[in-house]
């Protein structure tokens, strides 16, 4: 086996701890604890690519899921029927179907995994300060254009979603 | 050894942070005053909300306890004398203070009433915001340092503070340092007078003391991190570095403390607009003027 | 046979197939982005296993998982968009009952 245990033991770990709040988010009937395993689950995934030495994707993972999945609290609280969940109403249909999609993606990408020999493990890792540095290198170099049309995509979809989301103001209405 | 040294920083900045804020809120200042509270508050009942989400309830204020070391981890007190030096520090420390929000979502839900409730969702509202004019201020402070490094970025500060570099900078993250510590006057979440004491009302005894603790470690962060960002860290003539470094931050948190409460607390409505409408637009200006200078003058 | 990789992985698998009974299966708007959420992080737990274990010196593998993240932002606020704009003219975001455009 190449490489250390440690970083198996912790790949295993926080990769179940994400698989298992992933699964929480779907089972418990609460709304707001729902989102808040959505976040623990992506922190895990946030944590498992330190584990795998991406300190920057990780620590951005960690900060930028923060962020995204409290606001998805906000509105599960908005929109939903029950965000205490202590009605125990159960909101899913096609219940067999999506648990054999599940379950056939799951095979397909588990064979995936472990049938092909993928080769030589490279085990020159540059260190977290000099991936820092390459990647702004990179960033700015070799994948400006997709950098910039990733930032136009942002602004575009910025404007899009405030436009969509004001509500519409009828003539002669006081603010 | 590290640990134990800034840990032993903290408690003691927390008690003087406590000591300050008591001085601001009583107008006397009282050595003891935090101490004996902190055992009354022991002593006394812990109340419970009727149907509370137990694990959310219990669970806030020991994340914001965890949040408030972890991002103490990367300030640097002296060269070498750093918890952890992260390649990516300052970008860390915004994903610490990240989960003073889930911490304030889940203690401000777990309650189960309705004070609690708007408080939490309040502090929402000013931390996305606010955690933008932290995040901005921080880029091009790495600019000029040209790393992330917390260490590097004090260094590079040694011909010239970033409070001089860059005071739009600074104005800005010390407002957002203020409003993601919830201080006055941005105390929205915890508005003592309009919110009946919003989230911090649900919680008592034991727990009180917890939140109360997280607290002043998140604020003794928070000032560790404007001295590091902005005024130079540990540099200085002639006393140690870490001695320069403990009364940077004292100063600055006394400021924060003591200016606030003159002011009354800004209305949610006119904080949100003057952090997206004006605070953005100032922090990329920030970034665009950094970069124009780094790469014009040779500082 | 590099095993970390094929956990790594597997892990991004179990993900995706958490990911996928939650999108098929739920009746809510949110709760179908976040079935959405987990299938792309699953996608960026595989490709941060790429990078790290067959090809650590390009970095175009953690311009790609920047390029994800941005997508992952990007589609939840339009999505949520919609959300209100559904939820100020219906009163609700379910999908069970968004069949105007049914044949």
């Amino acid at each position: 086996m190449t490489g250390s245990y440690a970083e198996l033991f912790f790949l295993i770990f926080f990769g179940v701890a994400a698989i298992w709040f992933g699964i929480v988010v779907f089972r418990t009937h609460s709304m707001v604890r729902s989102a808040l395993a959505l976040l623990f689950s992506q922190t895990a995934i946030g944590a498992m690519f330190l584990v795998m030495q991406a300190e920057f994707l990780g620590v951005l993972q960690i900060m930028m899921m923060a962020t995204e999945m409290s606001v998805m609290a906000l509105f599960m609280v908005m929109f939903m029927m029950d965000p205490g969940g202590m009605g125990a109403m159960d909101m899913s249909h096609q219940k067999r179907l999506s648990l054999r999609a599940g379950g056939i993606g799951l095979i397909a990408a588990l064979a995936v995994s472990w049938l092909p020999d993928w080769g030589p493990v490279a085990n020159s890792i540059p260190d977290a300060s000099r991936q820092v540095e390459l990647l702004g290198i990179e960033l700015l170099g070799r994948s400006m254009f997709v950098f910039e049309s990733a930032g136009l995509t942002i602004l575009t979809s910025m404007i899009a979603a405030t436009m969509v989301a004001i509500a519409p103001r009828k003539i002669g209405e006081d603010t | 050894m590290n640990v134990a040294i800034i840990i032993l920083t903290l408690s003691i900045g927390a008690y003087f942070i406590a000591i300050i804020e008591g001085w601001a809120m009583h107008g006397r200042i009282s050595i003891s005053r935090p101490a004996l509270s902190a055992l009354a508050l022991f002593g006394r009942e812990s109340l419970l909300a009727r149907t509370p989400d137990r694990l959310f309830f219990e669970s806030g204020p020991i994340l914001l306890l965890v949040v408030g070391i972890l991002s103490m981890a990367v300030i640097p007190l002296a060269p070498g004398l750093i918890i952890t030096d992260l390649a990516t520090g300052a970008l860390f420390l915004n994903a610490a203070l990240a989960y003073v929000l889930v911490a304030l979502i889940m203690a401000g839900w777990g309650p189960n009433g309705g004070y609690a409730m708007i408080g939490g969702w309040r502090f929402l509202g000013q931390f996305i915001a606010y955690a933008m004019l932290i995040v901005m201020p921080i880029t091009a402070v790495a600019m000029r340092a040209e790393s992330l490094s917390t260490t590097i970025i004090v260094t590079s500060q040694s011909e010239l503070w970033n409070i001089f570099y860059q005071p739009i900078g600074f104005v800005l993250f010390v407002l957002a340092a203020m409003a993601l510590a919830w201080l006055p006057p941005l105390d929205l979440p915890n508005a003592p007078s309009d919110l009946a004491g919003g989230f911090e009302a649900e919680y008592t005894g034991a727990r009180l003391a917890v939140l109360r603790l997280a607290r002043m470690v998140i604020i003794l962060a928070m000032a560790g991190a404007i001295v590091t960002f902005y005024l130079g860290g540990w540099l200085g003539p002639w006393l140690p570095a870490w001695l320069w470094s403990v009364i940077k931050m004292l100063v600055v948190t006394t400021l924060m403390l003591t200016t606030g409460r003159l002011v009354p607390r800004v209305r949610e409505s006119d904080l949100l607009a003057a952090g997206w409408k004006l605070g953005i637009p100032l922090a990329l200006a920030n970034i665009f003027l950094v970069g124009v200078i780094a790469l014009v003058v040779d500082i | 046979m590099i095993v970390e990789l094929s956990v790594a992985l597997s892990i991004g698998a179990g993900l995706f197939a958490v990911g996928l009974y939650g999108a098929l299966s739920q009746t809510n708007l949110v709760m179908i982005m976040m079935g959405i959420e987990l299938i792309l992080a699953a996608a960026l737990v595989n490709l941060v296993a790429f990078w790290r274990y067959l090809h650590p010196d390009v970095m175009s593998g953690q311009m790609f998982v920047l390029i994800v993240m941005t997508v992952m932002a990007v589609e939840m606020a339009v999505g949520f968009g919609i959300a209100i704009a559904r939820f100020r003219s219906r009163g609700s975001v379910e999908m069970e009952e968004a069949r105007e455009l049914k044949g």
